[in-house]
């Protein structure tokens, strides 16, 4: 029966990678650059929901992975020529040691104490880059992934390049991760989310556990990282500020923290937060104050709201609702004569 | 309260969809992008917001005060110039975004100014302007390596380069401080590397050098500076970093009474955004300071006079400073550079104009600038300066006296330059 669920699950994303690879040919190449950006954050965000959703582990931390991702990419690709596939391993490799690492350290500790270690984490790390000469200082090293390969042909942009990757990248790492969290482990995380003793008490090693689920969520948030310095071409301490690191948190939110179908929302509202902002303050007359701050008041208001009124996100807010209807129409349909019967 | 969640969730997916579906609205077929018969469109992104934005915040609005004033002067050749803002926060990822969004959706005929090394760098490698033919106009970073046209055709720098500069405050040091000990604070990056470079040419040695990280400045790093200054018994303390470096250590060497004698780069050294950041004007006075353009409060001088009018109508309450003033200076030689490109300009008459004639346009600095069709050196020379007593950078004995110089080996001499009178009413002739 599992065998079955995954088949089906990639016979899904195959259709769904289609149908992107399809709409990529069709839009222009801001969209294509947008959409990159959407896998990117797709990924991100993912790892996110693994962590807190899951296993139960809150990170306000996540851009610091991104982080570590990124410089390992960035220093295997500059300083030893390796393909650019291999970069993107290594980028997962490098995270997925730190998340480890980290991983260990927070498995002792829980909610504000964990999330206190994982922000300082977020403003910490990515700085040190300025320590080490072979990390680039202030202004980073360059990441560059190449030219989309020449059999492509002449019209087939960069950006375009970038999007086939990070979609593929992001189609790949979904299906990998809807998998796992139907697996084995994924039970065990939410089993020792929900009640960690009662989870030792059915035999989950909750500490180990948690410490994968750390591992692993570091992993793609590594591959993030790697790939959304590809988009820019650069790896720099600056582009992994704390700020990413929230936004994440509240993309994660919008998405529903505690489900992945729902992923994809909150990296489009990521994405298209500024524009939007943008078309609100042009109608608004054009003033740079409003320019400047209603992206970031968009995205906590929206925050806001979501956990408000679904507080489980969009997506489980449908299920339940679904759910809750199927339980009215059963009831309705039961058969009635016996209860006569007893009065 | 389901029902209203569900009619809520549907009214803001409908908001969410109209408002990008406006959002790609396709602009109308021009000749050249960004050029139609009434506008010609220019794009900036720059740090509005965060910690980086101080006193460069100002820059976009300078840059259309000037351009208001030439539009209702009937702009060029007929056509009005719109400036499109955006903020990067000093992020690279956001100045792609933001750049991608002013050439692919907005449509921008040039880039005007972007800000901040790291940024610059990430937007040729990303969006790649160069390969798009876009040209970026007068980027405000004193890097060098902007000025290489093999590595960026289509970028022009503007600032001095930090190895001239750092170059002729050698020359300075040498023929007015040569018995001093001298210490140096640097950015450990680009900007710093650039830095040493000059002074090596220049042959000042340092009793102490002491690097800081970019974004660690605060006040207790630079209690820490202080230290190894005092601890190295210098005379001289070169400030050769960002503003908000400047600032925390005037500041906190005010509090610790600490007065070696100031040397401040120019990128540092804006006086108003240092004073209305906390530092005394006391401690400014007598620092040794340098400049491309000259004193923004010197208005005996033609374009610092009418500039400041201008902005001073169009921004009420705000100070003219050297932001301020190089920001208008972009959009004044942005304005002359189209003006010659024709009737019809177009992104590689525009670069044509720059190549060609670019050092012949008229700017309000005291030095001109390099352009050429192998160079894109922006301004070649600085005066040095005190500042006053109420913290305004002034020229020693009240004359400019500019010298110019390279980012290679070549010597600092006393520039024979003498600027053009400005064109009647500061507009493109």
């Amino acid at each position: 029966m599992h065998k079955l669920k995954s088949v089906h699950h990639l016979g899904f994303f195959i259709v769904f990678g289609f149908i992107l690879f399809l709409a990529s040919n069709r839009v222009d190449e801001l969209r294509v650059y947008q959409g990159a950006s959407v896998a990117v954050f797709v990924i991100a965000i993912a790892s996110l929901i693994l962590l807190t959703g899951y296993s139960g582990q809150v990170s306000v931390g996540q851009g610091a992975l991104m982080a570590i991702g990124a410089y390992g990419a960035a220093v295997v690709r500059n300083e030893l020529h390796v393909p650019i596939l291999l970069s993107f391993f290594v980028a997962v490799l490098v995270a997925a040691a730190g998340g480890a690492l980290l991983g260990a350290a927070a498995a002792r500790l829980s909610g504000p104490y964990l999330a206190g270690t994982t922000l300082a984490l977020a403003i910490g790390i990515p700085p040190l880059a300025n320590q080490f000469s072979i990390l680039g200082g202030e202004q980073g090293l360059a990441f560059d992934v190449g030219n989309p390969p020449a059999s492509l042909g002449e019209d087939f942009t960069k950006y375009k390049w970038f999007f086939w990757i990070a979609a593929l990248a992001a189609l790949i790492s979904m299906w990998l991760l809807s998998n796992i969290l139907r697996s084995r482990y994924g039970r065990n995380w939410r089993a020792g989310r929900s009640n960690e003793v009662a989870a030792q008490l059915s035999g989950i090693n909750t500490v180990r556990s948690k410490i994968l689920a750390f591992t692993l969520s570091a992993g793609i948030a590594g591959l993030a990282g790697a790939l959304l310095s590809m988009t820019i071409g650069t790896v720099s301490p600056s582009a992994f500020t704390y700020y990413l690191s929230l936004i994440l948190l509240a993309g994660a939110f919008v998405s529903g923290i505690s489900t992945l179908s729902g992923v994809m929302i909150g990296a489009v509202v990521l994405v298209g937060i500024p524009e939007i902002a943008d078309v609100v303050a042009n109608r608004m007359g054009s003033s740079e104050n409003i320019s400047t701050n209603l992206p970031g008041f968009l995205n906590y208001a929206l925050l806001i709201v979501t956990v408000l009124f679904v507080p489980n996100g969009p997506v489980e807010q449908h299920h339940a609702r679904q759910a809750r209807k199927a339980a009215k129409k059963k009831i309705k349909s039961l058969p009635k004569p016996s209860m006569e019967g007893n009065t | 309260m389901k029902a209203m969640n569900r009619r809520k969730l549907i009214s803001v997916s409908a908001v969410l969809a109209v408002a990008s579906l406006a959002a790609t609205a396709v602009p109308a077929h021009a000749a050249e992008v960004g050029v139609r018969s009434s506008e010609i469109k220019l794009g900036m992104t720059l740090p509005m917001t965060g910690s980086a934005s101080l006193g460069y915040n100002k820059i976009p609005g300078a840059a259309k005060a000037y351009f208001d004033y030439l539009n209702a002067n009937g702009g060029v050749n007929g056509r009005k110039i719109t400036l499109i803002v955006k903020d990067d926060r000093y992020v690279p990822t956001e100045a792609v975004a933001k750049t991608n969004e002013l050439i692919l959706k907005d449509k921008v005929m040039a880039l005007l100014a972007p800000l901040g090394t790291a940024n610059v760098k990430a937007v040729a490698s990303s969006v790649n302007p160069a390969k798009r033919g876009v040209p970026v106009l007068f980027v405000n970073t004193g890097f060098s390596g902007f000025a290489d046209t093999k590595k960026y055709p289509t970028h022009y720098s503007i600032l001095p380069s930090y190895q001239m500069e750092a170059k002729i405050m050698g020359k300075y040091i040498a023929e007015n401080l040569a018995d001093k000990k001298i210490g140096l604070l640097y950015q450990d990056d680009d900007f710093g590397s650039d830095a040493l470079a000059g002074f090596k040419t220049a042959g000042t040695t340092f009793a102490v050098k002491v690097p800081y990280a970019s974004g660690s400045q605060s006040s207790a790093t630079a209690a820490g500076w202080i230290t190894k200054f005092k601890a190295a018994e210098v005379d001289v303390v070169i400030l050769f970093g960002v503003t908000s470096a400047s600032l925390y250590m005037l500041a906190t060497a005010a509090a610790l009474k600490y007065a070696p004698q100031w040397m401040i780069d120019s990128v540092g050294g804006d006086s108003t955004t240092l004073k209305l950041a906390g530092v005394p004007a006391g401690v400014l006075y007598n620092a040794i300071g340098f400049s491309p353009v000259p004193a923004t409060t010197d208005l005996t001088d033609e374009y610092i006079k009418l500039f400041s009018e201008i902005y001073a109508k169009a921004v009420p309450g705000s100070a003219f400073d050297l932001n301020v003033l190089l920001g208008m200076n972009s959009a004044f030689m942005t304005a002359q550079a189209l003006k010659a490109a024709g009737l019809n300009p177009t992104r590689k008459s525009l670069m044509a104009v720059l190549n060609t004639n670019g050092a012949s346009l008229f700017n309000s600095a005291l030095s001109p600038v390099g352009y050429s069709g192998t160079s894109h050196v922006g301004l070649t020379g600085e005066w040095v300066g005190k500042y006053s007593p109420t913290g305004d950078l002034l020229p020693i004995g009240g004359t400019y006296t500019t010298y110019i110089t390279d980012s290679g080996a070549g010597a600092v001499v006393k520039s024979t330059y003498k600027r053009p009178a400005m064109p009647a009413k500061g507009l493109p002739n």
